[in-house]
């Protein structure tokens, strides 16, 4: 269980001289349920786009399983079990819930892990989307759009997740759910990285906690360890 | 029998509109109609309506590149173009040999999938921005038609055929099966084949696995990507196929008119596809076949009153459904209809359902 699923060494990205990250090395091991956590601005959402290959980094290197990834195209990381959910909702919207699932199972991998079937299912039911629905994804509820959104990406049988703020805009009581089924998931063996504003939810999932802060890893521990850490809590409270 | 129930629901699948069995008993009836038809026509007569019908397979390869796969070509006539010219040179050059005219049009084909992939490689292997593709494959259709004005003198001349500058290639042959010249009657059916075969195997298409994911491609081409799939490589197929689709419709207009020439592969003729699919309603083939098949007859019925006029009333139409039709009248009319109980009429489920 401790084999290092997916690891950046000094991965750093700028933007027309914006420093998004720089050098952040962070290493996530299999079957855990990692949050990322950091101040707006940190670079959370660009650290997910490096990893899932929709940008290339200036510098530093991915590894998915062991493998280098960092010269390989988004798909191509997917096809090796990596799925990602976008910070604003993008399913298909004007396709149907029919449609958005079953343009995701036309893939056939090889090294679908066992139970990536009975992940999705298990989604599915849990989320109440109707996989036969001809109803278009824009008309879903808010968050029954993020729920799509996961239960898509589970549909490709990936091995580890990335969400990006699954739970944005939720209800106190859509965020529990949110939070069950993905605990739920991960101790089905699944690896799941969340990046998430919501202190409650994180509390509530996380086994780890990595901090991120202007571009760096600020801090890295228990959930325990963060919430006492006496520099983020200054972080957050925008004493720097 | 798997294999052709199989084929049977990938036919009647979801991905475009008709899929009672009253629209494909419709559909027969329309289709023995069609072959029985002639027995009443002027072989002049069926040779018109094989003229409206030979350019449904440019318009359907269209519908399906940017309808169903989210790439807008202003460009398919550059492959018609293509396709008529190789013809032309090749046929033209076999006259008196049977085969000559089969060889020409996979000649023809051919060298449209050879040109839309070396294109397409460029354009989606390199990531171009989607609204630059429009752009580039005009730019193509004009640079051939530029090149192909030129040709006039003698010097451009291909074994004994002439490419003939801005006064085009003629004395294209006809198409030919052994001995027999496809011609009159014969070309009528020879088109209407083409037509329902290229319907049916597009429909099969899309309602098939690569069908899902092109629509997947279309709305949202990053997510889809996040979701596993090469949409560099599924674009590109789509491309090259819409490409042969527009060679095709090529060689069946130089085999109809023995002729063609380079304004073919102009502006205004590069512009007529897309109304063809745009009026109809791009995310349907059912909706592109019959504007396609609609706007033809049009323009060709009124053609007979002065062109200029014709091209008029079909931009007007343009307009009028752009602003009243944004998905086209045809998709639009088949979501309304139902609505005001047409349904009810044909008794299509909502009677079981109660």
């Amino acid at each position: 269980m401790n084999e290092a699923i997916l690891r950046t060494e000094g991965l750093a990205k700028r933007f027309d001289g914006v420093v998004a990250t720089s050098d952040v090395s962070i290493s996530v091991l299999r079957g855990e349920l990692r949050c990322i956590i950091g101040p707006n601005g940190a670079g959370k959402s660009t650290l997910f786009s490096l990893l899932c290959g929709i940008y290339r980094p200036d510098a530093g290197s991915v590894f998915l399983k062991g493998e280098d990834v960092t010269r390989l195209p988004a798909f191509r990381r997917v096809r090796r079990g990596l799925g990602l959910t976008f910070q604003t909702n993008r399913v298909f919207h004007r396709l149907s819930v029919r449609q958005n699932l079953s343009a995701v199972l036309q893939i056939d991998r090889a090294d679908r892990p066992a139970d990536a079937e009975g992940r999705y299912r298990f989604a599915l039911e849990r989320f109440g989307l109707d996989p036969d629905s001809e109803m278009p994804a824009k008309e879903l509820p808010h968050h029954r759009l993020q729920w799509l959104e996961i239960a898509m990406v589970l549909a490709a049988g990936p091995d580890i997740v990335l969400l990006d703020e699954p739970t944005a805009g939720m209800s106190t009581d859509e965020t529990l759910q949110t939070g069950a089924v993905l605990k739920h998931l991960n101790a089905s063996g699944l690896t799941i990285v969340v990046v998430e504003h919501d202190v409650a939810f994180v509390r509530d999932v996380a086994q780890r906690v990595t901090v991120l802060h202007q571009g760096r890893v600020f801090a890295e521990g228990t959930v325990d360890e963060i919430t006492e850490h006496a520099d983020v809590r200054r972080i957050y409270l925008g004493k720097v | 029998m798997a294999r052709l129930s199989h084929l049977l629901n990938l036919l009647t699948g979801p991905e475009d509109i008709g899929r009672s069995r009253w629209f494909w008993t419709g559909f027969v009836a329309v289709c023995v109609l069609l072959f029985v038809y002639p027995l009443w026509l002027s072989e002049f007569e069926a040779t018109n309506i094989a003229y409206y019908l030979l350019n449904v397979p440019i318009a359907l390869g269209l519908g399906l590149l940017w309808g169903y796969c989210g790439v807008l070509s202003f460009g398919q006539v550059a492959y018609f173009g293509i396709a008529g010219y190789l013809y032309g040179i090749v046929a033209g050059n076999m006259i008196g040999d049977a085969v000559g005219p089969i060889v020409g049009s996979l000649c023809g084909l051919a060298v449209c999938a050879v040109v839309a992939a070396i294109f397409g490689y460029f354009v989606f292997y390199g990531r171009v921005q989607s609204w630059i593709v429009p752009i580039l494959t005009l730019v193509l259709t004009l640079l051939l038609e530029t090149f192909l004005g030129q040709t006039a003198g003698y010097q451009w001349r291909v074994g004994s055929v002439q490419l003939g500058g801005y006064n085009g290639m003629t004395g294209i042959p006809a198409f030919q099966l052994g001995d027999y010249v496809v011609a009159g009657y014969g070309f009528y059916y020879y088109v209407l084949i083409v037509v329902v075969v290229t319907y049916l195997s597009l429909r099969l298409l899309v309602n098939s696995r690569h069908g899902k994911v092109m629509l997947a491609i279309r709305e949202d081409a990053i997510r889809a990507e996040l979701l596993g799939y090469d949409i560099r490589a599924r674009q590109l197929v789509v491309f090259v196929v819409a490409a042969i689709l527009a060679g095709v419709s090529g060689l069946l207009y130089v085999q109809w008119g023995n002729y063609i020439t380079p304004s073919q592969v102009g502006l205004l003729q590069a512009s007529l596809p897309v109304i063809w699919v745009a009026v109809g309603g791009r995310e349907s083939l059912l909706a592109v076949l019959l504007s396609t098949w609609a706007l033809n007859w049009l323009n060709y019925t009124l053609s007979s009153e002065g062109y200029r006029y014709a091209l008029i009333i079909t931009g007007v139409l343009l307009v009028a459904v752009m602003v009243f039709f944004p998905s086209g009248i045809v998709v639009a009319l088949a979501r309304e209809l139902p609505k005001r109980g047409l349904r009810a009429l044909l008794g299509e489920r909502e009677g079981e359902a109660k």
